[in-house]
């Protein structure tokens, strides 16, 4: 499991060259530098279109959209027959190109535990063409695609559960993080750099755009979904040890995280509460999950 | 037939802006052809939107090569060079600057006016969305639009109250917007940062044009935590001798800093043109 850090032991290397051409205040620009931090430069990142983040300071390569996971097993199997096995290889990707369009690559990758990590800069929709829903989107929430009007309160359907459907493959590590907490973030993938085989992590990288909130709120979002339930902060080894490495108390109400966000501006009060209920009831069993630290299936 | 082109900043309207022109044309019994130039989606980023105004039918289907008119959203875009590209001879710029049209620093063969849209858009709708005010500004040195058909316009666009707030937004502007000069300032041929449209994958040299506000660093109250410089997308933020320092070429003016410091050692002002 990955061992608790203070913002002071984060290193203090950029591998990011900036500016670069994100918006104001990008969550997914941030996610890029944090996970960089920590993958140092021994890595080969690999891109598929997307939001452009920050450009790294590594060899980079990009592919096709829905090639992502070939890509990676393609360029680890390459290292490997020249020695080169120190070498991170690393799909840095959006949540269109691994929930939707590249699912099936990745899940390929995935089952033949490859030795790549993928890290998503899950942003809820396709924001490079726009916002449009993806499969990572919240119920309700408002894209260009799901608008809200006389036959529409958003979309339709729940997020799919895409760090559970990787950790069923049985894979060596999944973790879930956000830019608000970037110790958390840096000490799960240093720890996940260890570990060979097949690394997922989901980090959730709020878009001031397709949110629709004022830049400078990026971080107190990104907070709000973790303080809330509605972005729970764990990580999950072999598909089986389970533990949360965020808990307190008591969860802050759904209602303040919604509250700040454009594309919820919509919601009803008995919509916000049906919102709360299905937090609500997921918090309490990743709780128990957390209870006897395994994950029973 | 009068060409016009319109630039801003992604989050300023300008698309939005060049809309609502073409619809008070319209109002008016004119042809209006609005383009958008659409990339990927950029707050803060330079954008720029074509118009087309005529009495009768408009055939042309190309982007804006030779404007007779430019209109500025952004007091740091205005400085640039680059929005005089291939501005007919005695044309027109009307800019968001905040000082009277004798300072404005770009000269040549062209007129110029300028309002402070900025302030304006702070006041009316407390976010430095310049959109409508700057029509304003259009409206009353053009008078190629009535003032009422804009309004109208927006109104159609936007009801209610925000609707009502860009509208005295638009007045504001009307009121101010002094009469256009003979350009008097400089001429700058090199754009130091740049080309002003075209898509900007990789590396741009220079954000700094991109903030409405900087951040300004008051060290006798920074504890040094270190929490301004890790939340910083841009990596702006140096960490060097326990404080934290700015690279403000980097810095896009999202105010993340300035919100998350926990002594408010992080001030917001606005940036000085
Ligand atoms: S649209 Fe969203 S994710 Fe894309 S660059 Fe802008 S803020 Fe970042
Ligand atoms: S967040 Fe504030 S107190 Fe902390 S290092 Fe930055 S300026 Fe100093
Ligand atoms: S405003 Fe602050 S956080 Fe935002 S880019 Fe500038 S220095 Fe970085």
């Amino acid at each position: 499991m990955s061992e608790r850090i203070t913002i002071k032991q984060i290193p203090l290397e950029e591998l990011v060259i900036t500016p670069g051409s994100a918006c104001q205040g990008c969550g997914a620009a941030l996610a890029a530098r944090l996970a960089f931090k920590a993958l140092g430069p021994n890595t080969i990142r690999h891109s598929i279109p997307a939001c452009p983040d920050n450009v790294t300071r590594t060899p980079t390569s990009g592919g096709e959209f829905e090639a992502g996971g070939d890509h990676v097993t393609g360029t680890w199997r390459a290292l490997k027959a020249l020695g080169r096995e120190d070498v991170q290889v690393v799909g840095f990707y959006g949540d269109g190109g691994v929930y939707d369009i590249g699912f099936q690559s990745i899940s390929g990758a995935a089952i033949r535990n490859e030795n790549v990590f993928i890290i998503c800069k899950n942003n809820e929709a396709y924001m490079n063409t726009g916002g449009q829903v993806s499969g990572a989107t919240p119920q309700l929430a408002m894209t260009t695609t799901t608008p809200v009007g006389p036959m529409s309160r958003g979309k339709p359907n729940s997020r799919k559960n895409t760090p559970m459907i990787f950790a069923m493959h049985g894979v060596p590590y999944v973790a879930t993080a956000s830019v608000a907490f970037p110790t958390d973030l840096i000490a799960k993938i240093q720890y996940g750099k260890g570990i060979k085989g097949f690394k997922f992590l989901d980090i959730l990288s709020p878009c001031p755009t397709g949110w629709r909130f004022e830049p400078n709120k990026t971080i107190e979002v990104a907070r709000l979904a973790v303080q809330t339930g509605f972005w729970p902060l764990y990580e999950i080894i072999d598909g089986r040890k389970f533990r949360l490495t965020y808990k307190p108390r008591e969860l802050k109400p759904v209602a303040e995280y919604l509250k700040l966000q454009g594309r919820f501006r919509h919601l009803t009060e008995e919509e916000i509460k049906e919102i709360q209920r299905d937090i609500t009831d997921y918090w309490e069993r990743l709780l128990k999950l957390d209870e006897i630290g395994e994950i029973l299936l | 037939m009068i060409e016009i082109r319109l630039h801003g900043r992604g989050g300023q309207g300008a698309v939005t802006a060049n809309e609502i022109l073409a619809e008070a044309a319209y109002y008016e019994g004119k042809y209006a052809q609005a383009i958008p130039m659409y990339g990927t989606e950029r707050r803060g980023a330079p954008v720029t939107a074509f118009l087309r105004l005529d009495e009768v039918r408009v055939r042309e289907r190309d982007l804006v090569h030779n404007p007779d008119i430019v209109v500025v959203l952004d007091p740091a875009i205005a400085q640039r060079p680059s929005i005089l590209e291939g501005l007919k001879a005695g044309g027109l710029v009307i800019a968001n600057y905040p000082h009277p049209p004798e300072r404005f620093p770009l000269g040549g063969n062209f007129r110029v006016t300028t309002v402070d849209a900025t302030a304006i858009a702070l006041e009316t709708l407390k976010r430095p969305i310049t959109n409508t005010a700057i029509l304003g500004a259009f409206s009353k040195v053009t008078g190629l639009v009535k003032v009422e058909s804009i309004e109208k316009a927006i109104l159609h666009r936007f009801p209610g109250t925000l609707g009502e707030m860009n509208v005295k937004a638009v007045r504001m502007a009307f009121e101010r917007t002094p009469a256009p000069i003979q350009a008097v300032g400089g001429v700058k041929e090199k754009d130091e940062e740049g080309p002003l449209s075209g898509s900007g994958y990789g590396l741009i040299r220079s954000a700094a044009g991109w903030r409405t506000f900087r951040p300004v660093w008051n060290y006798e109250k920074c504890t040094g935590c270190r929490i301004c410089w890790i939340f910083c997308p841009d990596n702006a933020i140096g960490w060097g001798e326990e404080r934290p320092t700015v690279d403000y070429r980097k810095c896009k003016g999202c105010g993340i800093c300035v919100n998350e410091c926990p002594t408010k050692a992080v001030e917001f002002k606005r940036e000085e043109i």
